[in-house]
């Protein structure tokens, strides 16, 4: 393998003695050089049979020499011009010289190495590139999540990507699926599935780091995003059921809070309206019994001057008042003897009708009032 | 004749010198190792020959060629037995590299399948061990870095020691359930939801009870101590009353107790409804008899 990727390089240190092995149709080259140095031979032979092969061979050389370096030339130019090569600017080149890795990078534009002496690898070193993975996996606690994530990553060792490691890529995503698996490995299912997103993808890209740096790959993961994690299929309607559940919760306690800000507040107006009614009451008995204290003050001071008439005048008022308004039957009972009859309907509507005057209060002050206006 | 004889002479010289000196020397890149072999028998010593360029003897000399990077073995899932006998179908994954090239020609020919099966044979017993010891929680959680770094050093002193094969990092791309085993874990985890769902319901309604229940407690004693205050001020009321007519009355007794019983003869009989069978020998109709009262 090796001579025939490297067949053509020893026509350098080789030419010089005339080796023209080196084209690709080699019983081509042959056959010419074979002609040529038959007719110099043939030539030589027949010009001085008595001459040494050297000197004939001298003769033949004198030809040959413009030829040789024609070949010679044309190869060397040929051999110069794949040398030539162009990078693009997101690339850089990793040049390995007689198999050898050189630290220097080829930067991009147009570039030349020595084509079968320098090998030169390009690596695109600026790309982000980005590899998304989706898989269900195990939780600490047995259960089974769906994990949809995305990995950016760009590499930035370029030696180290060509050099040290067959398929980067593909090493990465095993390293990828090996991280993620062993984070939510290492997590319980709520915590995953709820606030785990963050520090998830954080700590998959720590691991993730850590694995494709020990396999010298030369990548960066710059992020690792995960686009979701949830429960697998088979499960999901009983995890909406669950957040249906959390809604649910939710709005009973706010129903009931609703319900209560409704209450005690009706509950505090009617407290209120009690007490301002028993503030009515009170403020009324103080009035009324003030009123009335003072009535009978005033009263009394009169029928302290006059006490007999003042006296008489309020009892016959009185009973005036009394006698004017109910049936009455007079009866004298010393100068008469005779059985009476009484009118029983009228007693007897009259007993029903005692039971109306009940507000003791109001209602002597009515008549009283009418007693006074009549004494006066 | 002579002349040609020369000729074909010279030019199979100088093809023979041609590649011989192509044979003379091998170039080693930098992602291989090499191994130089003279009449079959290794040359090197452990390291194996350096990038960049060698010379070495024609013909008597053989080089054979190894990839020296990083290389992946990624074996086939395989279903392991936890030490609870629960079954796991584990899929992982070998980075190894020829470490000793002289050792790994001759233990393997140099050939990457023959690496790969011995390679494979080995983590699979170590993970059977490895597993086999473990209950299903420790394989899937925390020890499994434990676990790997485990088998990882084992597979490794065993590997380097025989192959010539350095293992840097065993790895589990996948622990799954097998899909019998799935289909349990899916029926628990729907009746773990079912429960919290349940739970979630409960407390909404415990929670809701509790707040109707303190806002009705909050109105029954807002309500009441309304009441009380409310009879306080009425007692107030009634007491500042009772003070004020008994200041008013007390000054004259009699004359009180005349005054109100005459109010309460007008009121009692205000309806006029009532009977009255009178004797007109009372004071009241004295004057009807005659104009002395007498």
């Amino acid at each position: 393998m090796a001579w025939n990727d490297n067949d053509g390089r020893n026509k350098d240190p080789w030419s010089n003695q005339g080796g023209e092995q080196g084209p690709p149709d080699l019983d081509d080259a042959f056959r010419k050089l074979h002609g040529q140095l038959r007719g110099m031979f043939g030539r030589g032979g027949g010009g001085g049979s008595g001459s040494s092969s050297s000197g004939g061979k001298g003769k033949g050389f004198r030809l040959s020499p413009k030829l040789l370096l024609l070949v010679v030339v044309i190869l060397v130019a040929v051999w110069g011009v794949f040398g030539f090569y162009q990078l693009d600017a997101q690339e850089r080149g990793v040049v390995f010289r007689l198999g050898k890795v050189q630290e220097e990078l080829k930067k991009p534009g147009l570039n030349w190495n020595p084509p079968i002496i320098d090998v030169v690898e390009r690596v695109n070193t600026t790309r982000v590139n980005s590899s998304s993975h989706s898989s269900q996996m195990l939780t600490e606690d047995e259960n089974i999540v769906k994990v949809d994530l995305v990995v950016q990553y760009q590499v930035t060792d370029a030696i180290k990507n060509v050099v040290h490691i067959r398929n980067p890529i593909t090493s990465l995503e095993h390293a990828t699926e090996s991280a993620l698996r062993h984070v939510v490995g290492s997590s319980k299912m709520d915590t995953v599935i709820t606030e785990g997103r963050e520090i998830l993808g954080d700590s998959v890209q720590e691991r993730l780091q850590s694995y494709v740096d020990r396999y010298q790959t030369g990548i960066t993961v710059n992020k690792v995003n995960i686009d979701s994690v949830g429960p697998p299929e088979e499960v999901q309607e009983a995890f909406d059921d669950v957040q249906k559940a959390k809604e649910d919760q939710v709005r009973l306690i706010n129903e009931a809070n609703a319900l209560a800000e409704q209450l005690i507040p009706e509950a505090r107006g009617e407290a209120q309206k009690t007490i301002e009614g028993a503030n009515a009451y009170r403020d009324q008995v103080i009035a009324q019994a003030e009123g009335e204290a003072d009535r009978f003050t005033k009263l009394l001071e009169e029928y302290q001057n006059a006490p007999e008439v003042t006296k008489d005048r309020l009892y016959i008022t009185a009973l005036e008042s009394v006698m004017k308004s109910t049936g009455k039957v007079l009866i004298d009972v010393e100068a008469g003897n005779n059985l009476l009859l009484l009118p029983l309907d009228q007693l007897q509507i009259g007993s029903a009708g005692a039971g109306g005057g009940q507000n003791l209060s109001t209602a002597s002050n009515d008549s009283a009032s009418n007693l006074l206006r009549r004494g006066q | 004749m002579n002349a040609s004889v020369r000729t074909i002479v010279i030019i199979v010289v100088l093809v023979l010198a041609g590649a011989l000196a192509l044979d003379a020397f091998f170039i080693v890149d930098e992602r291989k190792r090499a191994i130089l072999l003279r009449f079959g028998d290794v040359k090197s010593d452990e390291e194996g020959e350096k990038p960049g360029f060698h010379l070495k003897f024609p013909i008597s000399d053989q080089v054979k060629y190894f990839d020296a990077r990083v290389l992946t073995m990624d074996t086939p899932p395989q279903r392991y037995y936890t030490s609870e006998k629960k079954p796991l179908i584990v899929d992982s994954f070998v980075k190894w590299r020829v470490q000793n090239p002289k050792l790994y020609y001759t233990a393997t020919s140099g050939e990457e399948e023959t690496a790969n099966r011995r390679l494979q044979d080995r983590v699979n017993e170590g993970l059977r061990n490895q597993i086999g010891r473990r209950e299903m929680y420790e394989v899937i959680s925390g020890e499994r870095d434990e676990l790997m770094q485990e088998l990882t050093n084992e597979l490794d002193q065993a590997m380097s020691e025989r192959f010539g094969i350095t293992v840097i990092d065993v790895r589990v791309k996948r622990i799954d359930l097998p899909d019998e085993v799935s289909a349990a874990v899916y029926d628990r985890m729907n009746s773990e939801r079912e429960i919290e769902a349940k739970q979630y319901r409960a407390s909404g309604r415990e929670q809701a009870l509790i707040i109707e229940a303190d806002a009705e407690r909050q109105k029954i004693v807002i309500e009441a101590e309304a009441y009380r205050d409310a009879e306080q001020i009425r007692g107030d009321g009634d007491a500042s009353a009772a003070k004020t007519y008994a200041d008013a009355y007390g000054a004259d007794r009699e004359f009180y107790e005349f005054y109100r019983s005459i109010n309460a003869y007008v009121t009692v009989f205000e309806d006029g409804q009532s009977l009255l069978v009178l004797d007109p020998s009372s004071e009241f109709w004295k004057y009807l008899k005659s104009d002395s009262g007498n």
